[in-house]
């Protein structure tokens, strides 16, 4: 299969959309990440809740994917909403747009707005991250 | 939500203090699906400006979310917002304490409004991360 080609960044348009990813947090992902951060609350243990960091990650990961971020690419802003809880057993759509990107010398600042919704169309997650990269 | 939490203004959240661990950074990779060289490849890392391996942000934003869970139980998780911006990388042997406080209190109809200020800072005070964060308490 071939590999999908990443958008190049000096492409990028300010309201861009990128196609809607599926993706399900499963409980070996969930372990993964609580191991990772070190997380041990006992409202994660069994029940199938995900950390809502995780739905973030992964839903920025399907982002980061999509596009070619060239080194010195820095993270500089991040919102997010989280609007519902999640569980293991939920099938998440991620939806982003390029919100808005600005020029500013040798830097470009781009805006990327995510929206996250499970298998019933509601609303789960919301966020807005700020990337600074260099201008080619 | 946790009992020990006082809801009122000026009132502390927990504390949450993390060692930044290779191992760690590796572990949240995997799980995020970021493998930015940055981050995992020392090699690849000390030929940047950075001169060595970063965290991710997000794996530093998630001990934020950990202290609002900490603090909130299951009303952040439905009805929790971040606003944060991050100020400097975090490295293998620092030493993040994540910390907030309650700026405002809002009463709602069954419902509180609670904002909060956010910080993490790393072993020598720096910020690593700023911000707020705002949960609705009660009624979702």
């Amino acid at each position: 299969m071939a590999e999908e080609r990443k958008i190049e960044y000096p492409d990028l348009k300010a309201g861009q959309e990128f196609p809607p990813t599926s993706f399900q947090v499963d409980s070996i992902t969930v372990a993964d990440y609580l191991k990772a951060v070190g997380e041990d609350n006992v409202m994660y243990r069994n029940t199938g809740l995900v950390p809502p960091m995780a739905v973030a990650a992964l839903a920025l990961k399907a982002l980061i994917s999509a596009i070619s971020m060239p080194p010195g690419t820095i993270h500089v802003s991040q919102e997010f909403e989280f609007m519902a809880a999640v569980s293991t057993r939920d099938t998440l759509t991620s939806q982003a747009t390029v919100s808005r990107i600005q020029e500013r010398g040798k830097l470009h600042l781009i805006t990327v707005a995510v929206s996250v919704f499970n298998q019933e169309n509601k609303p789960v997650l919301a966020g807005k991250t700020g990337f600074i990269l260099p201008v080619p | 939500m946790p009992k020990s939490l006082e809801l009122k203004e000026g009132a502390s959240l927990p504390t949450v203090k993390k060692n930044i661990i290779q191992g760690n950074i590796n572990l949240y990779a995997k799980a995020s699906g970021d493998f930015n060289p940055i981050h995992i490849d020392a090699d690849y890392a000390r030929k940047t400006p950075l001169g060595g391996t970063v965290a991710h942000g997000m794996l530093i934003l998630a001990y934020v979310s950990q202290m609002m869970t900490s603090a909130f139980g299951r009303d952040w998780l439905s009805g929790g917002r971040l606003n944060v911006r991050f100020r400097a990388p975090a490295r293998p042997g620092d030493v993040i304490t994540v910390s907030g406080s309650i700026r405002r209190i809002e009463k709602g109809d069954g419902y509180q409004m609670i904002d909060c200020d956010v910080l993490c800072r790393n072993q020598n005070d720096e910020p690593v991360i700023t911000g707020d964060a705002r949960v609705k308490v009660g009624r979702q």
